[in-house]
């Protein structure tokens, strides 16, 4: 049996497990007697794991697919937090609208930084965006209607099964539109970018407007997540809307996974989240789950540059080989 | 009138804190190609050394700059040889990510240490400065930009007057070439990489003396670094000089505009930043790439 079978014999009964567990939890399941399958934990770590499947899918569709190296999505994330906050809090609307505002909003906004931004390249790309992000969430926190340094706190919901389908949801849409991308002419036209972009823009590619859809589609699939993100925990501020670490993370995920494919996020971000989340519950508390994290980045670049869907994608054999070829190709 | 030559000369002031923490970023982004994110965590670590010194020892944060720059020498040599050098060919993303790693270790190494508090150096003279009809200018602001001025005079001797230099700046021109006349790209790497630790290390010192100091409080200045280079241009000291006193200006002036407060500090730099990339993407006095 070949890898790839394997892979999605595993990933299709992850999905029927994620899919059915959850509904043992309801009252009418628990009338019939069926086993209980999770727990309030299980709930949380699934839907955090959703939701950095959405944020992960998302930069691979502007880092993995067109090759811009963005540290500002995180950015999307609070917007989209920020729109739900100001719809569902100060405007009293149903969230229902916010679902539909936010990604619009997030999308607006990558349309006016990315048209200046995504002309840079490299290092200054990458810096650019960081900036962005720090930027928008210190000008949040500077707002009084925003709720300034204090946050905003929205109506609590309490429905676990909700946010977990909303979040698988919104997955599911990141990793169908990467699929979809993928087969298109618009997918094609971002490989090339990648790849050559004078070469693109000589055969034809519209390389700014590629870029910018790109920018925005990724903006508007962030800015769901974080829209789910302000309903279920119903409190937003800087540090957990425009976490800087946060885009780390989602970044990390897609280049453990493999950048450019469509399960690769996916797989990077449930290995990384399980394992943050077992760190983190050791009880030594959230400095050595940084620790942890750090180096885990350190040895991913090192050993994995090219992630693990390369590493177990059967072109190259689990071996000591494997770890001396990547490290002879890029170390001095 | 008075008002505006106080915030002029504070400015600049704060301007001399930006050429000490830019011009090792500078030099490591020049000659390695690699954009530091852990730079401003090195910065820190150079405050603490500081910090230790003061409260144990009672040395004078000034004299202790030099200790600083030893230690992260060794810290930053180190660092470059053992974990840096395994990427230093890959694809940029690769030194980002890892640096970005780098930075949170030594900070949650940090928080473990020193705990999150905020902690302080106040030297005698830490209130007083020199009056001048109306204007004030503090000691420890004075000596710090004097500092920063000797720093970018020996990173420039260097790299001007020295075999050493010399053949950094070879590997920063074209590394294949450097190689094939003979020189030692490991050790120049981790040479480039030991110098612009040891350039941050003072840079923290000299920050300790007019700033609380937590082991966070290091991840602003990665980002002003940025800026300060992208501002003056990358290649030279003076550059980096020019860059620093200017964006110090530009920061001080833009906070004292009406309605922006000291809360908007990266947003200021994050608006120069693309200013500049998108008007004049070479910086003030840049060469041409």
């Amino acid at each position: 049996m070949s890898v790839r079978r394997a892979a999605y014999a595993v990933a299709g009964l992850a999905l029927a497990f994620v899919v059915l567990a959850p509904l043992t939890s309801i009252d009418a399941a628990q009338q019939a007697g069926l086993p209980l399958l999770t727990d309030k934990l299980w709930f949380r770590i699934a839907t955090t794991v959703a939701m950095f499947v959405v944020m992960a899918s998302a930069w691979n569709i502007i880092g993995g697919l067109t090759g811009y190296a963005s540290f500002g999505n995180v950015a999307f994330f609070g917007l989209g937090a920020y729109t739900a906050g100001v719809v569902v809090t100060n405007l009293g609307l149903p969230f229902a609208l916010a679902l539909v505002l936010a990604p619009l909003v997030a999308a607006a906004f990558a349309v006016i930084v990315g048209i200046p931004l995504l002309r840079l390249r490299g290092h200054y790309f990458a810096v650019a965006t960081l900036g962005v992000g720090v930027a928008v969430g210190e000008v949040v926190n500077n707002l009084e209607p925003l709720g300034a340094a204090t946050g905003l706190f929205l109506p609590i919901v309490r429905s676990d099964l909700l946010f977990f389908y909303l979040m698988l949801g919104a997955a599911l849409l990141a990793v169908l539109t990467t699929w979809v991308i993928l087969r298109t002419r618009f997918g094609y036209g971002l490989l090339a970018i990648r790849e050559n972009e004078e070469a693109a823009a000589v055969i034809g590619v519209n390389t700014t407007f590629y870029k910018v859809a790109a920018f925005c589609i990724a903006a508007a699939l962030t800015g769901i997540a974080g829209a789910i993100f302000a309903q279920w925990n119903s409190f937003i501020n800087q540090d957990n809307a425009f976490a800087i670490s946060d885009n780390v993370q989602m970044i990390l995920m897609a280049v453990i996974g493999g950048t450019g494919t469509v399960l690769g996020p996916v797989a990077g971000a449930i290995s990384l989240e399980l394992i943050i989340q077992t760190l983190a519950g050791g009880g030594s508390g959230s400095v050595f789950s940084q620790i942890g994290l750090g180096v885990l980045l350190a040895v991913c670049v090192i050993f994995i540059p090219r992630g693990v869907i390369d590493f177990f994608g059967g072109r190259s054999r689990l071996s000591l080989r494997y770890f001396r070829q990547t490290l002879r190709e890029t170390s001095a | 009138m008075s008002q505006f030559t106080q915030q002029v000369i504070l400015g600049l002031l704060l301007g001399g804190v930006y050429v000490a923490v830019a011009l090792g970023f500078s030099l490591v982004w020049g000659i390695l190609n690699i954009v530091n994110l852990a730079h401003g965590a090195l910065v820190i670590v150079g405050s603490y050394i500081t910090w230790v010194l003061f409260t144990r020892l009672h040395i004078d944060p000034f004299l202790s700059l030099p200790v600083d720059a030893l230690a992260l020498f060794v810290i930053g040599y180190a660092l470059q040889r053992g974990v840096i050098n395994r990427v230093i060919r890959a694809p940029l993303l690769f030194t980002f990510l890892l640096t970005f790693g780098i930075n949170l270790v030594i900070v949650s190494l940090l928080l473990l240490i020193f705990t999150g508090d905020f902690r302080s150096v106040t030297p005698a003279y830490s209130g007083s400065g020199l009056h001048l009809g109306g204007i004030v200018i503090p000691y420890i602001r004075l000596g710090g930009l004097a500092a920063a001025m000797v720093l970018a005079g020996i990173l420039w001797v260097v790299l001007n007057r020295t075999r050493s230099g010399a053949a950094i700046l070879a590997v920063g021109a074209d590394r294949d070439a450097a190689q094939l006349v003979g020189i030692d790209l490991r050790h120049m790497y981790a040479l480039t990489f030991a110098i612009g630790a040891a350039f941050a290390g003072v840079a923290g010192g000299i920050i300790s003396t007019f700033q609380s100091i937590t082991p966070t409080a290091g991840d602003p200045y990665t980002l002003q670094a940025f800026v300060v280079v992208i501002l003056g241009g990358l290649g030279r000291v003076s550059a980096t000089v020019v860059g620093g006193l200017a964006f110090g200006l530009i920061e001080v002036l833009g906070q004292s505009a009406p309605r922006l407060g000291s809360g908007y500090a990266n947003a200021i730099a994050f608006v120069v930043l693309v200013v500049v990339l998108v008007v004049r993407p070479r910086g003030l006095l840049g060469r041409l790439a």
